[in-house]
């Protein structure tokens, strides 16, 4: 409040701090954010989970479900049935089952329009669906149990006995009639292909690019859906019960739900783990916590990609809380009889009678958090000042560089008053020599000129954006395949706008390049701020990479120096990290193979990798291809554009210090 | 002893000659559905021969006296009331006798000399929450609308011409329907639930049920075939819906149903019957024991049905029904016409409602749709799209009342005519509305409620339809009743539940904790500028040094001066 009432803030005390040591305090900022970072996964600074719905009550009810005989039944006659169908899912069987048990069973058509490559090619697919109606309620309310159906032939492990516990457990709840929530067991194809073209017809909206996607109609329906689980069972036997939560864009499940599910587990005998890894205890400080801070850090990974890593990601988009559960069959032990379909039956029921116990939709306990382990999180409260400070670093940068020019330009013109008398005939002299100098006197901000390149480079951006469908349009008429056409075609339009600061014109001129650079900061400033605000761990990421690169970056005499910054600034382009991630990888996960072998495996990783981020923007609306074309890329250029602006002219430091 | 009897007898008489004129029925119908199901409707019809316009219900016999107060205080020509847990499926069971959407569901026809309808209205609807122990009381006019086609008067009435403006129509599907409601609905029959079928409403058993709902009907009738002077009728019903998987056993028995088996007939009663409906028997085939006392056959609209007859006399009856054999699925054909409606689109900004309507008949059939939507769910008609199969249906006609905020809901009433063998959608979008904070109820996060839409038609065939035809007031009066004109039915969609934005009510400990602070620490400053002078003061270019040095030198001489007052008295 001392700062809003003090009439004299402009010229104050804050201000000359800032432009003395704002470079070091944003170093300061942005070390002190990422330590914060690397603390929030110590223990003592984080909190333990805790329920906060009460109307959850969790576990409280005995559980009923032994009709294991029945499970595993299905499971061997499901076994046969796959034989049959090499490709799709049995539904004659599934329904069949269905309608024994006594649900609702209704099929749901879709189709795929590739939206990439010359034709139309179009892929079809066909979910099954069956809802328990509940006793006590009129459809106003249902929960989903799903399952991805994988046929022999996919390469992902099979999920056959998810479907035999769906079944079992079907067969037992309809006998219930306790149910206040419908439950629809959901079986899909086509892994997320499904799911999404199943709830985009649920609620009857478009997600993705339109006729991407064509969802098509369901006939039954159970009213709003409050949660979803989503099984894959990869065996009979489960070892352990590994339980994924990021979602679409980044988006988490209720705590609470999470907290349901581990409960469950752990009151099964069911070890549960959370992205492959129990939670762990060494009774030694550091030990602990790096422990903790590599499962975290595995989260936001995953987290940062935006791609959901289960099929219950898909649910998050409209307010559905869902989670995966995923059992792996540990074939070493098989001498431990905990993980046999009993009790995954009975985790099964004990989280769908809490959920059925809700009064009201999730709204307690944090959407936001990360998980160091699965009984700690760090709230939003906790983290979100790590990525403040590695901002605000960007935003001290801004005002310490808008003030300096300010302070400039104020001493420019006092410099110049005194001057102008003397030196008038001087200046008109100098003027025809160097163009430089005269437009550092005149000290013009020219706002068209930097507005244009603002508009210039994200009018680019979208361009990018928007260009793969013509891009494989084109490569295809070369023969070329649609991984490497897009590849080369943003590999070309990369070199291209490398060329981009020859036609900036304004590039010599210090003021306006000076306002270029501090609108530039302040937009990743807040372009950070926003993202991780909804994603915390793309944010935090970016931030990362980007904040001390940016803090470094100023246009410099020195030559080498300059080019030092340029080289670098090309490494941090977009395209040119996800190359170097992704070789990396494939060196890390192929050890051995030759160079040659090496880097022909992750070029074709790099294009695939580009591929399915652009499909995903398509089908999904996942959003991490659109921010890197539309703020990225846009913002990247801004920069190297002023890479090649003239840097602060000689003279002002002798005027500043003169001043001071 | 002479004394008691004679007491009796003089009782029995005063009741004769007073109100010799009315009569109660009993009946219990029921019917296996095609699916894992079976349906019991308990149909209990007082007819009263006297005329609603001079009655004062001040001494009654069988009629509910409670009601009748009711009736005649707030000038009541026709009254229905139904409580509802649960929802009928219409595709796979057919048609109910009534039906009822879930929640509670009032529509009452004023009489032509009401003066203010929307007040009577409002006391009506206090006095039936009072009366049967529902949240009725939450209904007003911003809830109500009159619709102009879906709810016509169902007893007598003495012009051509009717206007809705005497109508009322609410319904609130939150409503929860549970023992505290059947118990005094049961005090209104005239054995109450201690003799009769109505002592098989057990709550420990009728509310483990898929389906089940309450109602009472009010409606003046004509006494004879002539109609030269009128009667009064109530009907009180209950509708129940079991299921075989729930039950455990797909044989049933009335014990198993009901907890225990029927006692005897109620002695008030004219008649006590219980009718099952066998046609079912030919793809499923049970066997009743005991035998019926006869078997009767209803033809209608060209479908036959055969019911087994028992009439309840003064001693216990045990029905059971054993089925001789097991695990046949059947096919079933869905019903004429039936309907579903969801909501579409996500988010808190907007959303939309979708009616679907099913016509599985060869031929077009005329429908009108009524919906009525509370003001907090603004509908935009102009988004309103009717498609059949595809291609756009327009429709015979519309009306609508757009809504007031906080004031009347919105109302919408389409006339559709159906193309043969078609599905279609009826579709509007809506925006979601910020309520006040107090607007909200307890569980806010709960969502808000869409009550179901009405689709009223006239079917041409009888196929599943159980419903009493307009004169009948028993269920004996719907067998063989084949009507020229058709047959009624009304199909009642879900309820919806929609999330408007609710403000983090869990919370208010902080929110009175920031409140607070942001207050408090605006409060100085802005104090400080509106209440304080402000001067200029001289600049003070003192070192630190020199400023202690000078406030030692001031503390000092104050010293001195001390000092010297101190001295000087002396």
């Amino acid at each position: 409040m001392g700062i809003l009432t003090d009439p004299s803030a402009g010229q104050g005390k804050i201000t000359k701090i800032i432009i003395k040591y704002y470079s070091k305090i944003s170093v300061l900022m942005y070390v002190g954010g990422v330590m914060w970072f690397f603390l929030l996964a110590y223990s003592p600074l984080n909190a333990g989970t805790y329920f906060s719905e009460n109307a959850l009550l969790p576990g409280l009810v005995k559980s009923e479900f032994r009709d294991e005989s029945s499970a595993r039944q299905y499971f061997d006659e499901l076994q046969d049935e796959m034989k049959l169908y090499e490709n799709s899912i049995p539904y004659p069987w599934i329904l069949a089952k269905f309608q024994q048990i006594g649900l609702d069973t209704y099929t749901h058509n879709f189709t795929l329009n590739y939206p990439l490559g010359k034709a139309n090619i179009k892929y079809a697919g066909k979910n099954v669906y069956g809802i328990l109606r509940a006793a006590r309620a009129g459809s106003t309310e249902s929960l989903v149990m799903s399952v991805p159906y994988r046929p022999p032939s996919n390469i992902h492990p099979s999920t056959a006995s998810s479907i035999a516990i769906m079944l079992a457990f079907a067969k037992h709840a309809n006998r219930q009639k306790y149910w206040s929530k419908d439950i629809i067991f959901l079986i899909t194809e086509h892994e997320q292909l499904g799911v999404q073209a199943w709830l985009e017809a649920y609620y009857n909206v478009v997600c993705g690019h339109r006729g991407v996607l064509d969802h098509g109609d369901l006939r039954g329906r159970g009213g709003a859906i409050q949660a979803a689980i989503n099984l894959e069972f990869h065996d009979v036997n489960i070892a352990k019960m590994d339980i994924k939560v990021e979602g679409l864009n980044g988006q988490l499940p209720n705590l609470d739900l999470f907290n349901l599910a581990t409960r469950m587990c752990s009151k099964e005998g069911i070890i549960h783990t959370f992205k492959g890894r129990e939670n762990r205890s060494y009774r030694q400080g550091l030990k602990d916590w790096s422990y903790a801070f590599e499962t975290m850090m595995y989260m936001v990974f995953t987290q940062a990609t935006g791609i959901p890593n289960g099929n219950h990601g898909l649910f998050h988009r409209f307010g559905i809380q869902a989670l995966t559960l995923e059992g792996i069959s540990d074939k070493k032990s098989h001498y431990s009889n905990h993980g046999n379909l009993l009790s995954t039956g009975r985790v099964l029921e004990s989280i769908f009678r809490s959920l059925n116990n809700l009064l009201e939709r999730f709204h307690q306990s944090y959407f936001f958090y990360l998980l160091p382990s699965s009984d700690r999180f760090v709230s939003i409260g906790l983290y979100i000042p790590s990525i403040c400070l590695i901002a605000g670093a960007l935003f001290l940068k801004a005002c310490g560089k808008w003030f300096r020019l300010y302070q400039y330009l104020v001493n420019l013109s006092e410099h110049g008053n005194n001057s102008d008398h003397s030196h008038a005939e001087d200046v008109e002299l100098t003027s025809d020599l160097a163009i430089q100098e005269n437009v550092n006197t005149n000290a013009d901000i020219n706002l068209m000129q930097i507005f244009g390149v603002l508009f210039f480079t994200h009018a680019v951006g979208i361009i990018i954006m928007n260009s793969p469908k013509v891009i494989t349009r084109i490569g295809a008429e070369y023969n070329l395949n649609t991984e490497t056409s897009v590849y080369g075609g943003f590999a070309l339009m990369f070199a291209i706008l490398l060329f981009t600061p020859l036609f900036v014109r304004i590039k010599s001129c210090y003021n306006s390049m000076t306002v270029l650079h501090v609108i530039s900061l302040l937009e990743l400033g807040t372009v950070l701020i926003c993202l991780s605000m909804y994603n915390f761990s793309l944010g935090m990421l970016l931030g990362t990479i980007y904040v001390p690169m940016l803090l470094f970056i100023e246009p410099r005499y020195c030559r080498i120096l300059s080019c030092i910054q340029k080289f670098i600034w090309i490494i941090t382009h977009p395209l040119v990290v996800l190359t170097f991630i992704v070789f990396i990888f494939t060196y890390i996960n192929f050890p051995g193979e030759t160079f040659k072998e090496n880097f022909g495996r992750s070029l074709a990783a790099t294009e695939h990798a580009l591929i399915f981020s652009i499909v995903d923007f398509m089908i999904y609306s996942n959003w991490l291809y659109g921010v890197v074309c539309c703020v990225i890329v846009p913002n990247w250029l801004c920069f190297w554009s002023i890479l090649f602006s003239a840097p602060k002219p000689k003279t002002d430091s002798n005027v500043t210090k003169k001043d001071n | 002893m002479n004394i008691k009897t004679f007491v009796i007898l003089i009782l029995s008489n005063c009741s004769l000659i007073n109100c010799a004129s009315d009569s109660f029925t009993e009946e219990l119908l029921i019917k296996p559905l095609y699916t894992d199901q079976i349906y019991t409707h308990f149909h209990f019809s007082t007819i009263w021969d006297t005329d609603v316009y001079t009655e004062k219900f001040q001494h009654t016999h069988l009629f509910p006296r409670a009601l009748g107060e009711i009736i005649k205080r707030h000038n009541v020509q026709e009254l229905h009331l139904s409580l509802t847990a649960g929802l009928w499926r219409y595709e796979t069971w057919g048609y109910p006798i009534t039906s009822a959407p879930p929640g509670a569901e009032l529509w009452v026809w004023f009489k032509k000399d009401t003066e203010d309808v929307d007040k009577n209205w409002k006391e009506l609807a206090n006095s039936l929450s009072g009366l049967i122990c529902a949240s009725l009381n939450f209904i007003d006019t911003s809830n109500s609308i009159s619709p102009e086609y879906s709810f016509r008067p169902n007893g007598v009435i003495n012009d051509q011409y009717v206007n809705s403006s005497y109508l009322r129509y609410s319904a609130l599907p939150r409503e929860i329907v549970c023992t505290e409601n059947l118990t005094p609905w049961k005090k209104l029959l005239p054995c109450e639930s201690k003799k009769g079928l109505a002592s098989l409403l057990n709550s420990g058993y009728i509310y483990n049920t898929r389906y089940h709902s309450l109602s009472i009907h009010f409606r003046p009738i004509c006494k004879d075939l002539e109609c030269g002077e009128t009667s009064i009728e109530v009907k009180q019903y209950v509708d129940l819906v079991y299921d075989y998987l729930i039950l455990g056993a797909r044989n049933w028995s009335i014990r198993r149903l009901f907890g225990q088996g029927i006692l005897g007939s109620c002695p008030l009663a004219k008649s006590s019957t219980v009718y099952v409906d066998t046609s079912s028997n030919s793809s499923l085939p049970f066997d009743l024991s005991p035998e019926p006392d006869e078997f009767v056959y209803s033809v209608r609209g060209g479908y036959e049905t055969k019911f087994a007859k028992y009439e309840v006399k003064n001693e216990s009856l045990s029905l059971y029904a054993s089925y001789l054999e097991n695990g046949k699925v059947l096919i079933h054909s869905p019903p004429v016409l039936h309907a579903n409606q969801y909501l579409t689109g996500y988010g808190q900004e907007f959303g939309g409602i979708v009616t679907k309507v099913y016509n599985n008949h060869w031929n077009v059939i005329d429908v009108v749709v009524l919906q009525n939507i509370p003001w907090y769910i603004p509908i935009y008609l102009h988004t309103l799209k009717i498609n059949s199969n595809g291609e756009v249906l327009k429709p015979l006609f519309i009306k609508y009342i757009p809504g007031k905020l906080r004031k009347r809901p919105y109302y919408v009433e389409i006339v559709l005519r159906l193309p043969p063998r078609s599905t279609t959608s009826i579709s509007v979008n809506f925006e979601h509305v910020f309520l006040k904070w107090t607007e909200y109820p307890p569980d806010a996060s709960h969502g808000f409620y869409i009550s179901s839409s009405v689709i009223s038609a006239m079917l041409p065939l009888a196929r599943n339809i159980t419903g009493l035809p307009q004169r009948g007031s028993t269920l004996s009066d719907s067998f063989n009743s084949s009507s020229g004109n058709g047959y009624f039915v009304q199909v009642h969609t879900e309820t919806m539940v929609v999330t408007l934005p609710t403000p983090d009510f869990s919370m208010p400990y902080n929110v009175i904790c920031l409140a607070c602070t942001v207050v408090a620490l605006a409060f100085g400053p802005l104090h400080n500028i509106t209440t304080k002078r402000l001067i200029l003061k001289p600049e003070n270019n003192e070192r630190l040094i020199d400023r202690v040095k000078h406030r030692l030198c001031l503390l000092v001489s104050k010293f001195k001066v001390r000092k010297i007052e101190n001295v000087e008295p002396q």
